[in-house]
């Protein structure tokens, strides 16, 4: 079963296009999201989860409608940018309103995260620093045990022992196979280590779509000089990069290349190499 | 839905402390005689139903509440019946602030005139939010004050040429005819203005994108 479909989704602003995007979130996977600030990350996570309502294509979560059947939001945790409970509310407020919202939330399990994570009971949220308001997002989102997380850059303002907490929490939540998740981040880094998929979006359309291990393993980052580089079949590379002495050369696989070309350096890539060179590479 | 009014509720009693040195200015401006009480109770509620509004616009909660499962509809029943709720607890307390001021100056109350000041200004505060709602769910809270500002100074200066162009002694007529029911008349019809504007901010939430 698949937890989420898109489908040919389609939506204007002024400025700025979403177009045709489709992809699949299988259930059991994580499903990574990347791609600059405005490539349309927001907007495709904005649909998913009815903010926007204006927007053309189909959407479909557990194979239900997303517009039509809203009971599926039940299975569904949400961790936004920036969008939360009113500051002024204390933290134990939260559980005393979702308990009225959430058919399946779990105060005891709410309160343990809490605990776990060593967040003030009493405290207004306003009073919490950065760091643990996005650990109260993150808490909120897990507490009615959803079976799809939607995450809109959930580890983004926390210090690097919190983001590794947050991660765990999310392995945690991925030991039910029947569990899912789709992530934005801008912290490439924690998408290497928890997505199975990949899918980059770039000025509102899908540029690449993959297994995150595969691509990890298949992709791969030429490094050599001009000679070299003018040797270099164009359908061999997907994008260039002159630097000040020396060329990278983004390629898509690793193997393939080699026989074919004698050049000693390929590197091996990350997702942040990866974005950088498809943005800002040429071809 | 419960849980979208205690929401509106609990950011209320958050918001409590500050309000406290408001409230106790207003109850002694009573007892001076300075206002009436029912100024207070429509001051009082709208402003705190605003503050609401302004805390879940600082926080984008509207983006947020969509995507729980409550639907659309019941966040903007949840506001509408918040409002109610606090309506009926302010006009409790001015009932009760009523009958202590006239206790203390050591008059007979007069039930009527207490009544009928409290139906009068619960049918202009449901009038006012009636109003008020609809433009804060399409403009936000940003433009809808500014909308409100020129709306209110409008009405009074509209108020202003009609009452000096038009004989109103009818009114007083019509009041004293219906003297008996004009308590629950101003409260039906209250509520029936306050439903039908809940229509139509259901109408423009439908549609809303954050």
């Amino acid at each position: 079963m698949n937890a989420l479909e898109i489908k040919n989704l389609n939506k204007k602003y002024e400025g700025f296009e979403l177009k045709n995007v489709s992809f699949t979130v299988e259930e059991g996977t994580v499903m990574g999201l990347i791609g600059e600030n405005g490539a349309g990350k927001t907007t495709i996570i904005k649909a998913i989860l009815n903010i926007l309502t204006n927007y053309k294509g189909e959407i479909l979560i557990f194979e239900a409608d997303n517009k039509k059947n809203l009971n599926i939001y039940e299975d569904v945790g949400v961790v936004l940018d920036d969008m939360f409970f009113p500051e002024i509310l204390y933290v134990k407020d939260i559980n005393s309103i979702m308990k009225d919202i959430f058919t399946k939330w779990d105060s005891k399990l709410f309160f343990q995260y809490l605990e776990m994570f060593k967040l003030p009971l009493n405290k207004q949220i306003k009073t919490l620093s950065k760091g643990m308001r996005k650990k109260l997002e993150i808490i909120t989102a897990l507490a009615h045990h959803p079976k799809l997380l939607i995450l809109d850059e959930p580890t983004t303002g926390i210090d690097p022992i919190a983001r590794s907490e947050v991660i765990d929490l999310f392995r945690n939540f991925m030991q039910d196979e029947k569990c899912s998740i789709l992530l934005s981040s801008h912290i490439t880094t924690d998408l290497e280590h928890i997505a199975d998929y990949i899918t980059f979006i770039d000025k509102g359309e899908v540029v690449l779509a993959d297994s995150c291990p595969l691509l990890m393993d298949n992709y791969g980052i030429v490094k050599c000089n001009e000679k070299e580089f003018q040797k270099i079949a164009k359908d061999d590379y997907l994008k260039y990069k002159k630097n000040k002495y020396d060329y990278e050369v983004l390629i898509s696989n690793k193997k393939e290349f080699k026989k074919k070309y004698d050049i000693k350096i390929i590197d091996n890539i990350t997702l942040e190499e990866l974005m950088v060179l498809m943005i800002k590479g040429g071809k | 839905m419960i849980g979208l009014i205690k929401k509106d509720i609990l950011v209320l009693k958050s918001n409590f402390k500050i309000l406290i040195p408001i409230f106790v200015i207003y109850i002694f401006m009573a007892f001076q005689g300075m206002l009436d009480i029912s100024t207070l109770l429509s001051f009082l509620s709208v402003m705190l139903m605003m503050s609401t509004f302004s805390y879940d616009n600082l926080n984008k909660w509207d983006a947020y509440a969509v995507t729980l499962p409550n639907g659309r509809k019941n966040l903007v029943k949840a506001k509408y019946l918040a409002t109610v709720i606090v309506i009926l607890l302010t006009s409790l307390v001015a009932t009760i602030v009523s009958f202590i001021i006239t206790i203390n100056k050591g008059e007979n109350i007069n039930y009527q005139y207490i009544f009928i000041t409290l139906g009068a200004t619960i049918f202009a505060t449901f009038l006012f939010q009636a109003l008020m709602y609809p433009i804060i769910f399409k403009f936000g809270l940003e433009k809808a004050r500014l909308i409100l500002f020129i709306l209110i100074f409008g009405l009074i200066f509209l108020g202003g040429f009609l009452i000096n162009k038009i004989d109103f002694s009818f009114l007083a007529a019509v009041i004293d005819y219906f003297s008996n029911f004009i308590v629950l008349i101003l409260l039906g019809l209250g509520l029936l203005v306050l439903i039908g504007s809940y229509i139509v901010s259901v109408n423009i939430y439908l549609k809303k994108e954050f």
